[in-house]
């Protein structure tokens, strides 16, 4: 036998021993491996798709166990559990200008990737110049781009499953921080930085960081404005006073139902550049460390979270402010300057003209709450000031409004008190429309009456998304009329308040609590009453600088100049002129001796896109125009504007192309102080008919923990998963009967030869 | 000659005889398997087949009636419209909504989207192996004929086709206008499910 298998080994027609095993092997390999392949094939395609559905962010109702913060998706009756931020806010203030940045962490609590968009606030004067995506341990450095390029390359990454970020700005004080492709269960930590100049008035400077958007009340297209055609025939189109309404509406949580979100962090470094007197934090309680006389750190105690805006204010030592500050920073071949001037207060002998004061008060739903209550305490001041022979009208605002009079009318006793009981008998509710009561205002019958001086005192939280309509009106219509914002609450929309108040020649008064009322307006009452500080002049005797404001403003009682220039050379004066009431008043500094500044290069442009936003709304340039002077000062100095958006793309992608990405907005709390059912209340009825804008609605879950619920926004209407595996179960099944038919032919063959 | 080749056949011949019941079990177990999976996937479109027999006669019931009628007791869905296309002679019954257990009947109409006949985009989906394997036959200049169950029939002309991801489709069911969409997997031959779709758009004819 052995010989035998040796001859057949031996003989050449035979194949070799090897080889045959080789064959067989291969051919047994074919036959069970191959469907076995297949089958993984399959069960993998399964498992996938499955993990697919679970990984889905998206869950139902009956899949949330516990409280969680669920956004309603734009699948029907699927929610998706909200990303969350954390926000540290670290400030360095020295002398004129703070610089802060800001660290936004994004934590993604679902299960599947989303894109996060985030809406914050920022101070209205801030220049934005710098953004920074952490992921993992690389560090990406955002660029400044053309808004649509921005979003172009942002949109890109976002498809290519890559991380980004885009920050743009929707208002100047409002901006969106959108974040693709958080995945599940991950951190992305995002770094803004800014400078913003320091507010002095009388001898108090002061810093402001906004940490919460208010909800906005967005005036229905049915107020339209209408744009007839160039071409005479008579057809226009009409514009929606709020074009980005969505952008601004994100969604708000019920204080009564939820924990605050969005927890919030805040270190100031203030380094006065004078020894400090009184600091104080009007709305936080905070730890205070003193590093020398002129330096102290002052930061957040407690928990806290982005509900109320954090004001700082901090008083000289001796308890005068210095009159004079000049700063000078050298960037480039580029020297800049800022100049701080106080005009002296001098008590005028001459008689007051009196004055015609119109009050204009918000009742809207958005006021109510804490805010009415001030709203009422300081106009009822305000009406207590008034003198015999002054005339004045309060007019009341909602979604409708009141004159209390038809016109102006003696401040007598009997008027103001009239006046007194009326206001104290105000309630809040409803929208707030507040062109028409502006527009009541404003309307002057008397517009040649010298013996009067005409003031408008406009309290109000300004939580409104149609700011350029009432700032155009305000330009248009101001004539001989000053008017004088008051801002109310935890968190009012200082944009609209600086902006008006700058239009319409007057000031901006902000009042966050009840106990500032007395104080605020006594201010407010002694600017009003003082004379004011007009035709100013500023020039610098080296020639060839660049000035802003260009359009300086009238001065009130304690209130600095600040201008801000781009000088040929650090030489010469810088000479200030002006009238205080009748009598010249004039100033000279020394360019040269200025104090090294930080950011002032691009608090300059800052001031620049806003001379032209505010010479645009005037008239006095196109919009056209306007927008390639903002466009070029923005790129050329780093700036995030109306026009240019920062933008960070990480080159490696992180989401599978196969899993879904869902987009949802970072809820936000309510303003501290405000009434949710006031606010929401009001507006969920009136929007559900008027536009399918977000509703906040509320799903009643377990008791105790409910989630919030909201319309995430929905552009695009996703489509269902349009594939049986039919076909691959088919095709898995025939190969696993081939492979046993195959086995079965292969064993009877060996047995036969057995 | 055949029992032992090499003085490792032996050792060979003995594993063999270990290893032919465990071969055959396997043999019956592949063969089950297989059998079961092949079973699925005919019944997977004996389903699409027969459902949508049962749905026209519950359609055809539902128009006459005006009530929803469900083609069988446990069903969780209703007829809702017939799609017609004349040119290549296909007709469908589509569903009240798209989930999974809907489509598995039928084209479903999308949650959201407009109803078909009315302002907005009506959006119907189905299957690219079953109820809308047909979609790729459909062209340009097409017309479509939907039935709604108030028996008012619409008739749409296709204005383009196109491929688009599954989150990304950019349908509007607010646009201006009477439009459909039909939406389905892509690409059609692909046994793995996707995330592209294959969109056929319609406008309309007044």
């Amino acid at each position: 036998m052995k010989t035998a298998t040796f001859h057949t080994q031996q003989s050449p027609r035979a194949m070799p021993h090897w080889l045959r095993r080789t064959c067989h092997a291969l051919w047994l390999i074919n036959v069970v491996g191959l469907p076995f392949i297949a089958l993984a094939v399959f069960f993998f395609s399964l498992a996938t798709a499955h993990a697919e559905t679970a990984r889905s962010p998206l869950v139902t109702l009956d899949d949330v166990k516990s409280g969680t913060l669920l956004l309603k998706s734009s699948e029907a009756g699927r929610y998706i559990e909200a990303p969350r931020v954390a926000t540290d806010v670290d400030i360095v203030v020295s002398g004129p200008t703070a610089r802060a940045r800001i660290t936004q962490i994004f934590t993604n609590p679902s299960n599947g990737w989303v894109e996060a968009v985030y809406a914050y606030p920022l101070p209205e004067d801030s220049a934005v110049h710098a953004l920074k995506m952490v992921v993992g341990k690389r560090v990406i450095i955002g660029d400044i781009k053309e808004k649509k390029e921005a979003k172009t390359i942002y949109e890109t990454a976002k498809a290519a499953g890559q991380k980004a970020s885009l920050v743009e700005q929707q208002r100047p004080n409002l901006f969106t921080n959108s974040v693709a492709n958080i995945g599940p269960h991950e951190q992305v930590v995002v770094q803004i930085d800014y400078q913003e100049p320091v507010r002095l008035s009388g001898d108090e400077f002061s810093l402001r960081v906004p940490l919460v958007v208010a909800p906005r009340y967005n005036p229905a297209p049915i107020t339209q404005t209408a744009d007839l055609a160039a071409d005479g025939s008579g057809w226009g189109t009409t514009a929606d006073p709020v074009p980005d309404r969505s952008k601004i509406t994100p969604p708000v949580l019920d204080p009564r139902i939820n924990a605050p979100v969005n927890p919030v962090s805040i270190k100031v470094r203030l380094q006065a550049g004078f020894a400090l007197g009184e600091v104080k934090s009007h709305h936080h309680s905070v730890n205070t460390e003193t590093v020398d006389a002129q330096t102290q750190v002052i930061s957040l105690a407690g928990d806290n979270h982005a509900d109320r805006d954090f004001e700082l204010t901090w008083k000289p030592q001796n308890a005068k402010a210095p009159a004079v500050g000049l700063f000078r920073e050298t960037v480039g071949k580029h020297d800049y300057a800022l100049a701080y001037v106080t005009p002296p207060v001098i008590e005028q002998k001459q008689e007051q003209r009196p004055r015609e004061i119109v009050f204009v008060i918000d009742n809207s739903g958005s006021m109510g709450g804490t805010s009415m209550n001030q709203a009422k305490a300081s106009l009822d001041y305000a009406l207590s000031r008034l003198k015999p022979a002054d005339r004045f009208n309060v007019i009341r605002f909602d979604d409708t409004m009141t004159s209390l009079f038809q016109d102006t009318v003696s401040a007598d006793r009997e008027n103001v008190s009239t006046a007194r009981e009326f206001v104290g008998a105000l309630e809040a509710s409803g929208g707030t429309e507040m062109l028409a009561p502006l527009e009541a205002a404003l309307n002057d019958r008397r517009p040649n009456d010298q013996s009067f001086v005409r003031q408008i005192v406009f309290l109000t939280d300004g939580a409104i998304g149609n700011e350029q309509q009432l700032l155009d009106t305000i330009a248009a219509k101001l004539g001989r009329s000053r008017v004088f914002m008051v801002g109310i609450g935890s968190a009012p929309n200082n944009y609209l308040m600086n902006r008006a108040a700058e239009l319409g020649r007057g000031t901006f008064t902000s009042i966050g609590s009840t106990d500032q009322v007395d104080e605020r307006m006594r201010n407010l009452f002694a600017k009003l009453e003082s004379p004011i500080i007009t035709n100013l002049s500023a020039t610098f005797s080296s020639g060839n600088a660049d000035v802003t404001p260009a359009i300086l403003p009238d001065l009130y009682r304690g209130e600095p100049l600040v201008i801000a220039a781009k000088l040929g050379s650090l030489s010469g004066t810088l000479t200030i002129k002006g009238m205080i009431g009748k009598q010249p008043w004039e100033v000279t500094l020394p360019v040269a001796k200025a104090a090294e500044g930080e950011g002032l290069s691009k608090l300059w442009a800052r001031r620049k896109i806003s001379d032209a936003e505010v010479e645009s709304t005037l008239g006095k340039i196109s919009r056209d125009e306007a927008d390639r002077r903002i466009l070029k000062l923005a790129l050329e100095n780093s700036l995030v504007s109306r026009l240019t958006s920062l933008v960070a793309v990480d080159t490696n992608p992180s989401r599978p192309q196969d899993k879904p990405l869902t987009r949802a907005d970072v809820p936000l709390n309510l303003p501290a102080g405000w009434d949710f059912d006031k606010v929401f209340g009001e507006q969920a009825t009136r929007k559900a008919s008027l536009d399918n804008g977000p509703d906040v609605q509320f799903a009643k879950l377990a008791a105790g923990k409910k989630p919030a619920v909201q319309q995430a926004p929905a552009d695009q209407l996703p489509l269902p998963q349009t594939a049986t595996d039919a076909e691959l179960r088919m095709i898995a099944g025939l190969l696993l009967l081939f492979a046993s038919a195959g086995l079965f032919f292969f064993s009877r063959k060996t047995m036969g030869k057995a | 000659m055949s029992t032992i080749r090499t003085r490792y056949g032996v050792s060979e011949w003995k594993g063999r005889a270990v290893l032919r019941p465990a071969l055959r079990a396997g043999m019956i177990v592949m063969a089950l398997v297989g059998l079961v999976l092949v079973s699925q996937g005919l019944w997977i479109h004996a389903k699409a087949m027969v459902a949508q027999v049962l749905l026209d006669r519950a359609f055809t019931r539902s128009v006459a009636t005006g009530q929803p009628v469900k083609p069988w007791s446990w069903a969780d869905t209703w007829p809702v419209a017939r799609l017609e296309f004349p040119r290549i002679g296909e007709t469908s019954i589509a569903l009240h909504g798209a989930s999974g257990q809907a489509l598995a009947f039928g084209p479903g109409h999308v949650d959201r989207s407009a109803e078909a006949g009315d302002n907005g985009t009506a959006v119907y989906a189905a299957h690219r192996d079953t109820h809308f394997a047909f979609l790729k036959h459909v062209q340009v200049g097409d017309a479509v004929r939907i039935t709604r169950r108030d028996g008012k029939v619409f008739t749409y002309q296709v204005t383009e086709t196109s491929v688009v991801r599954w989150d990304q489709s950019g349908i509007d069911t607010n646009a201006a206008g009477k439009n459909l969409v039909l939406a389905t997997c892509w690409p059609f031959d692909a046994a793995t499910s996707g995330p592209m779709r294959y969109l056929v758009k319609a406008r309309m004819l007044e």
